[in-house]
């Protein structure tokens, strides 16, 4: 009896362990996600889409634009997946490139707008519960997240670019 | 009369519904807290159908040809479907509230403006057309008719500033209620079950001694620069970045296996910053073809579109840890 018994506390410790991080993480990560989201949410309902289309029609023109501006508005208003669709404002050779550049934007973002990618924050979100569990504050990793972010697509939009001309030009 | 089609509008939900009026089925019915609302009025006019205040007169069900509402998701925009009558919601509402699974496609659509609403194709409107009779009592009303009597029914209910006031807020209001509502649908639908899942895998993980041996191969790995150059060079080569993508569940794993190492003390924490581009070299390598045919892009830019990006990924991949990495200097020091 008393064999099984502790049989028994070996398989429920197993997940005691697994059900505290759940807790942290129910407690510590959901109420601020859920506030921020809520908040940007609305924010983005009352700017409306309409209003952001012409803008992005307009940074469709520089390259410099094309993969920076561009893609983080359409992260931020549109979110994963529906960013995607700002493609259409983009010339037709230059649309790999701007997907690979906004497809690349929506882990950056979540950092400071968890709102854009409510389904992959732990990509960001895992790594930022060790810097948390070490006493840090999170904002300067979020800021350097976003604006590294900015800079390594607008990198990847400009050699994706480059390499696709190249194949075009081959075909 | 006329048929005619309502599809659904920005962020709206259901539809196209097709409305067909006959002898009975011939009321607008605008449920909309007081006065008929310029959708219905539009819906009336085009179908050549009377539109009735719903607050302020009964109409019985059989004679409701649509109901147009402006519910933020509570109860109007499932009363009626529950009927099975057609229901138009001004709001972009989509299945929510108590009465959710009654607002199904077929017979509801939302978000719904002027630009919606079209007149049927000609063999829908043609079959549904019966000719007009003018003078006979209950006879269909002519377009004129119709104008007339809505003139007629908003006359006097010139919405004062207070209502108007408080139109607006109700707006605003609603919208702030669809983003909580959003917000929540989210993190049930994603959040919770990711948790969930990766809570127990790490729960394991710890109990049963494979987290010393991550401790010992991973995080000497991550906690320096080339070990994290191999580790997006891994992610971003072609054939394996469309395997390990969908839907970063790989990525997310590996971010929270990091984060718990860095918690523990066996990697630096300036080093999360580029850690978080190293275990993302692959980031939507799965999704090139779906991505852009979001964006409208020709099935020949998609063909070579797919491989180029995959092959930016073994240049860029690495590029960007070492941005990130410089970038992480004087981070937590």
């Amino acid at each position: 009896m008393e064999f099984i018994a502790t049989l028994a506390n070996g398989f429920i410790s197993l997940f005691q362990a697994g059900a505290a991080t759940f807790t942290g993480w129910v407690t510590g990560i959901i109420p601020l996600v859920v506030v921020m989201m809520t908040a940007v949410n609305s924010l983005i309902k009352l700017i409306g889409e309409d209003r952001v289309n012409g803008l992005a029609e307009t940074a469709t023109k520089y390259t410099v634009t094309r993969y920076t501006v561009l893609p983080v508005l359409a992260v931020i208003f549109l979110a994963n997946p529906m960013c995607y669709t700002f493609g259409r404002f983009v010339e037709e050779k230059y649309k790999p490139a701007f997907y690979d550049a906004a497809v690349s934007f929506v882990h950056p973002v979540t950092g400071l707008f968890p709102h854009a990618n409510g389904g992959e924050l732990f990509v960001y979100m895992g790594i930022a519960a060790g810097v948390t569990q070490l006493g840090l504050p999170l904002g300067d990793l979020a800021v350097r997240y976003f604006f590294v972010g900015v800079l390594v697509i607008l990198i990847r939009g400009i050699v994706t670019e480059k390499i696709y001309l190249h194949m075009l030009s081959k075909n | 009369m006329r048929a005619v089609t309502i599809t659904k509008g920005k962020g709206g939900f259901g539809g196209p519904l097709t409305l067909v009026p006959d002898a009975t089925r011939n009321k607008v019915v605008s449920v909309t807290g007081g006065g008929i609302h310029p959708i219905a009025a539009k819906i009336a006019e085009m179908t050549e159908c009377e539109a009735v205040d719903g607050f302020s007169t009964g109409v019985p069900d059989e004679e409701i040809l649509v109901a147009i509402v402006d519910c933020g998701g509570t109860a109007r925009c499932g009363v009626y479907p529950k009927k099975r009558i057609f229901t138009v919601n001004v709001l972009p509402v989509g299945q929510s509230g108590p009465l959710a699974k009654f607002i199904t496609e077929d017979i509801y659509v939302s978000a719904v403006d002027e630009s919606c609403i079209q007149l049927a194709d000609a063999s829908a409107a043609s079959a549904a057309k019966t000719p007009p009779k003018p003078g006979e009592a209950g006879a269909p009303k002519s377009k004129a008719q119709a104008k007339e009597e809505i003139a007629k029914m908003n006359a006097g209910k010139e919405k004062g500033l207070i209502t108007r006031i408080g139109i607006a807020i109700g707006g605003v209001v609603s919208k702030f209620y669809a983003a909580g509502r959003e917000t929540i649908d989210i993190t049930i639908k994603s959040i919770l079950p990711f948790m969930a899942f990766v809570s127990m895998i790490l729960g394991i993980i710890s109990a049963s001694g494979i987290g010393d041996v991550i401790a010992n191969t991973i995080s000497p790995m991550a906690s320096t620069l080339p070990g994290m150059l191999i580790i997006s060079l891994i992610c971003g080569m072609p054939f394996l970045s469309p395997v390990l993508g969908p839907g970063a569940v790989i990525a997310q794993i590996v971010g929270t296996l990091l984060g718990v190492q860095i918690g523990l003390g066996n990697i630096p924490p300036q080093y999360a910053l580029p850690a978080l581009f190293a275990i993302d070299a692959q980031v939507g390598g799965d999704f090139v073809p779906v991505g852009l045919s979001l964006g409208e892009a020709e099935p020949e830019t998609i063909e070579l579109g797919v491989p180029a990006v995959l092959y930016s990924r073994v240049i860029t991949g690495p590029v960007a840890v070492i941005i990130a990495y410089v970038a992480s200097i004087g981070l937590y020091s």
